[in-house]
Order: C-alpha cells, then sequence, then structure tokens
C-alpha cells in the first residue's frame, strides 16, 4: 500500500508541472495558439516583422540615407527581438525615431559600401583545413621513408649477388690451394664450410687455411654500402670503389725479418701515417717504382734497399703492371700489428704484439658502378697473392741486410722503451709503496705485540740494506766518473 | 702436401677504432631527436628520429643486438605518434 501511494505520488509531480505551464500562458494568448515550441509566444510580433520589413524598403528606396536609417532601424528591431526571445513578455516593435539616427551618418556610408561590394571568400589556413592536401609534408616523410627502405632491399641484394659472384669465380683456385675454405669459428672441428660468411651488409669475411708456410688467410669483401641511402647519396659527390683485403698470415719461420708495402702514392702515404710498423721502419717517403719498370702510379716503401731488390722479381713486376690499376696496396712486414694505438700516455707500457703478416688491398673496378662479372678480373691477383706467399718464404737477406735488420728492430725497441721509461718507474715506484702498505699494515694487524716488534725489527733491517746498497752503486758510479 | 687444417679464425678486428661508429651515433642521435619531438611537441624531430633509427638499421654490424635496434625504433615511432595525437594539425614547413 505504501508502494501504491509512492508511485501515485510521482505520477501526481510531472502532471502539476504540465498544470502550471498552462497557468503561464492563462494571461497571454490563447491556449490554442499554443504549441510546444518554446517561441510560440513571439510568433506573431516575427510575423508582423516580415511583412513590415519589406514594406518599408519597398517606400524609401528612393530616399538612400533613410533606406540605410530603415535597414538600421530593422536591426534594432531585430535586436529587441533577439532581447525579447530571453524575457518573458510581449514586447511588441516599438517605432522607431528618426532623431534617434543623427548622429550616424558615417555608418550608414560604411554599411552602404559594404552591401554594394561582392562577396569574396576568405582563405582558410592550411591548419584549419581537414583535407589529405593539407598534409603533404607528412606524405613526403612518409614516401622518403618507403624509398629508404627500397634501397635498403635493393642495396643488400646487389652486395650479397657480388659477393657469392666473386666467390663462385673465386672458389677452385683457393680451394686447390688451402685445405680448409671457409670457417665461421662456431664448430669445435675444423671442417670447411664452403661459403662466406656474412658480418654485415656490406661486409664479407672468409677464412682459408691449410697450406704450407702460411698460418692462415683472411679475405675480407668490403663492399660499399649500398643499403644506406644516404651513403649512396654521399657516393655520387665521391665516387669510391668496393675493395678486396686479404690478410696472409705466416708461421715464423717462414718469413725473414723486413718491412716492404708497394701501392698507389696516395694510400702509401695514408699507410705509413696509420700504420705502427711502416711509421717506425720506413722513415723515407714513398719512392717511384719506375726503376723497376713499374708504372708511374705506383711507389715503394721499403725498410732497406735490398728488400726492394729482392721482392721486385720479374714475375711480381709483371703482376704490378698490369694490374696496377686494381692494386691499392701491398705490404709484407714481420712487425705487423695494425694501425698505431691512439693510446694515453700513462697506459703504454708494452710494445704493442707483431705477427708476420701479407696485408694485400685490391679495388674492384668500375668505382662503384660494378656488375658480377667484374670479379673476374679479379682472379689474376688471388694468383699474384698466391706467388707473393711462395716468395716471401723463400726470400732471406744476406748478412748484411740481417745485421741491418736486427740493429733497426733493436732501435725501435730502445726508443720505445725510452719513451716508457717514465711511465715504468712510476709504475715500479706504486708497487713498491704497495707492498711497503701491506707490510705495515701487517704488523698492525699482529695482536701480539711479541711478533709485532719481530716484524717491525725485520722491516727496519731490510730498509737499512736497501739504503746501504744504493749508497754502494752511488760510490761506484762516481768512481767511474771519475 | 695437404697439411692438416689449422685453427679457427681469429675473433676479426675487435679493434674499437677501426669500426665503423655510424650505426651508434645514429642511435644515439634517433634517442635525442625523439626525446626532443616527445617534450617539445615537436613533429619534424620526431620525423628526423624514425630516420636516424631506420639508419641506424641500415648501418648495423651483425654482433649488435636487435633489442637496442627495436627499442630506439618503438621510441621514434611514438614519438612521432604523440606528437600527432597531441596536434593532429599538419606539419608546415619551415620556409
Amino acid at each position: 500500500m505504501k508502494n501504491l501511494y509512492l508511485f501515485i505520488a510521482v505520477l501526481f509531480i510531472p502532471w502539476s508541472f504540465t498544470l502550471a505551464k498552462y497557468d503561464e500562458f492563462e494571461d497571454g494568448d490563447d491556449i490554442m495558439e499554443y504549441d510546444d515550441n518554446d517561441f510560440a509566444e513571439f510568433e506573431d510580433v516575427n510575423e508582423d516583422a516580415v511583412t513590415e520589413s519589406p514594406q518599408r524598403i519597398i517606400t524609401t528606396e528612393d530616399d538612400e540615407e533613410e533606406a540605410t536609417v530603415e535597414l538600421e532601424g530593422q536591426d534594432e528591431n531585430q535586436e529587441d527581438f533577439g532581447d525579447a526571445d530571453t524575457q518573458e513578455g510581449d514586447t511588441e516593435s516599438e517605432p522607431y525615431d528618426d532623431e534617434e539616427f543623427e548622429g550616424y551618418e558615417e555608418k550608414p556610408d560604411a554599411s552602404h559600401s559594404k552591401s554594394k561590394d561582392p562577396i569574396t571568400i576568405v582563405n582558410v589556413p592550411a591548419h584549419l583545413q581537414n583535407s589529405w592536401e593539407s598534409y603533404y609534408m607528412e606524405i613526403l616523410m612518409v614516401t622518403g621513408l618507403l624509398a629508404y627502405i627500397m634501397n635498403y632491399i635493393i642495396g643488400k641484394n646487389k652486395n650479397n649477388r657480388l659477393a657469392h659472384a666473386w666467390f663462385n669465380t673465386h672458389r677452385e683456385l683457393l680451394e686447390s690451394n688451402f685445405a680448409l675454405v671457409g670457417d665461421d669459428g662456431t664448430n669445435k672441428e675444423a671442417t670447411s664450410t664452403g661459403k662466406l660468411n656474412q658480418e654485415n651488409e656490406h661486409i664479407y669475411n672468409l677464412w682459408c687455411s691449410g697450406r704450407v708456410c702460411c698460418e692462415g688467410m683472411l679475405i675480407q669483401l668490403k663492399f660499399l654500402k649500398r643499403q644506406d641511402l644516404l651513403n649512396v647519396l654521399a657516393r655520387m659527390m665521391r665516387p669510391a670503389s668496393d675493395q678486396v683485403q686479404i690478410k696472409v698470415t705466416m708461421n715464423d719461420e717462414d718469413m725473414d725479418t723486413y718491412v716492404f708495402a708497394v701501392g698507389t702514392r696516395k694510400a702509401l702515404v695514408r699507410l705509413q701515417k696509420e700504420m705502427q710498423d711502416l711509421s717506425e721502419f720506413c722513415s723515407d717517403k714513398p719512392k717511384s717504382g719506375a726503376k723497376y719498370g713499374l708504372p708511374d702510379s705506383l711507389a715503394i716503401l721499403s725498410e732497406m734497399g735490398e728488400v726492394t731488390e729482392g721482392m721486385m722479381d720479374a714475375k711480381m713486376i709483371h703482376f704490378l703492371t698490369h694490374y696496377a690499376d686494381k692494386i691499392e696496396s701491398v705490404q709484407f712486414s714481420d712487425q705487423f700489428s695494425g694501425p698505431k694505438l691512439m693510446q694515453e700516455e700513462g697506459q703504454l707500457t708494452k710494445l704493442p704484439e707483431t705477427k708476420k703478416t701479407l696485408l694485400f688491398t685490391f679495388n674492384v673496378p668500375g668505382s662503384g658502378n660494378t656488375s658480377p662479372k667484374d670479379m673476374e678480373s679479379l682472379l689474376p691477383l688471388m694468383s699474384m697473392v698466391i706467388y707473393s706467399i711462395d716468395k716471401a718464404k723463400k726470400f732471406r737477406l744476406n748478412r748484411e741486410g740481417k745485421q741491418k735488420a736486427d740493429k733497426n728492430r733493436a732501435r725501435v725497441e730502445e726508443n720505445f722503451l725510452k719513451l716508457t721509461h717514465v711511465q715504468r718507474q712510476e709504475a715500479a715506484q706504486s708497487r713498491r709503496e704497495e707492498k711497503k702498505r701491506a707490510e705495515k699494515e701487517r704488523i698492525m694487524n699482529e695482536e701480539d705485540p711479541e711478533k709485532q716488534r719481530r716484524l717491525e725489527e725485520a722491516a727496519l733491517r731490510r730498509e737499512q740494506k736497501k739504503l746501504e746498497k744504493k749508497q754502494m752503486k752511488m760510490k761506484q758510479i762516481k768512481v767511474k766518473a771519475m | 702436401p695437404p697439411r692438416p687444417p689449422r685453427y679457427k679464425p681469429p675473433a676479426t678486428e675487435t679493434n674499437p677504432a677501426l669500426e665503423d661508429p655510424t650505426p651508434d651515433y645514429m642511435n644515439l642521435l634517433g634517442m635525442v631527436f625523439s626525446m626532443c619531438g616527445l617534450m617539445l611537441k615537436l613533429k619534424w624531430c620526431a620525423w628526423i628520429a624514425v630516420y636516424c633509427s631506420f639508419i641506424s638499421f641500415a648501418n648495423s654490424r651483425s654482433s649488435e643486438d636487435t633489442k637496442q635496434m627495436m627499442s630506439s625504433f618503438m621510441l621514434s615511432i611514438s614519438a612521432v605518434v604523440m606528437s600527432y595525437l597531441q596536434n593532429p594539425q599538419p606539419m608546415s614547413p619551415p620556409w
């Protein structure tokens, strides 16, 4: 029962509201005229305004000023209606006064001229438009990215094709000379994979070994970065070519001690600055090879004349002259340790490790626009490499040469030791201090006072002995000096 | 006479002076640009970051882990997306 009463009460409320609405309009217009439109009460007034305005315009057509004034009045009436919308009540349009518009002579001119002007379409700025065309920068960006991706795929494939073309051409020669061709270092046993090892999208490696006199041969195919669009664009400014780098590590007993290089002048100058061994042992500038019949483009860097004489035999000269355009540099060195290491002063305490090596750098013809067929032209160069390995094994310096070579090496080592003398001293000093500190700590840590005393005495005695030794040395030096 | 094959190839070129620094630089640059694009809400920064991460990927060595590449790539993409969500208007050219 309570629920029923509640329900009835709830129903009563909206009904009372509707009744109240009707009450509002009792005084005003007829209920018949009322409809749900909020603006119903103004319908009459609006109609009057509509009928009035055309009349006004027609009657005052001749007189321009009055027409504009009428329009002004019209505007004012509209405004009144606007106000009336918000307020309740029936404000009718009031008849306007001519006197009201006395000061308005300027304004009518302006509005009049506006009404005579053609309609101009204002340009909406691009960032307010909502069409695809305004996004042209973004479309450009995406197109650029797509171009980059396309170039990546094309460049990668080209490099891949070039590498395999090279390998197919050289496979026979390599397999006949080396027992192990292709190894990527992952297998436990040394088995030929017979495949190139891809390090990068533009670098391919091949390791061959199992031949007399050499430990192994590492071939690196260093192609241009065709997969990077930036690089491709840079190469259009500055042409470059693919390179094949071959590094043969010789056994210790199979090569004598000498340093020798042949190549283009530019390459040799650069190598002389960069490479540790060339800078130390070959102090002269690269000499022209014209004496031996080499073309002008090639120059020679050598430790001593005898080495050059020995190296430049007929077959080598033949190789160098015929393929001079493809040779960038050839370096035979028993003190090869790679490029100069830029180390800080305090770190260099030992000479870098050296290895007997033969290095070859060849340029692939085509200067960037190579095709797989160009790889065949590199085959004779590989024969040159094999020949050089055998030659290096056979070539031995005579006695004089050997002496000179040994002297050179001793000189280099001495220089190095002098340079690092200070550092080594400091290192030794710090080690001594560390020892002393460790001893003192041990003494301090000893709990037994007896032991402590004994250790201290032992330390004192040792120091005294050292001082005595030093004094003896000084005396000896003084005597010698005298 | 064929000799028994020798040992494996040595670790090729771990000398840091010889390695090409391009992928590392591009990676760093890409991250810097994407952070700029995110913080300062600059659309062109974000787009340059995307380009940098692509270039870094193209130049990368096979030994580099893909996680680094993917993370820089994702960061640059997120920079672009965030810039456009916050401000859907098209980029205006500098001229």
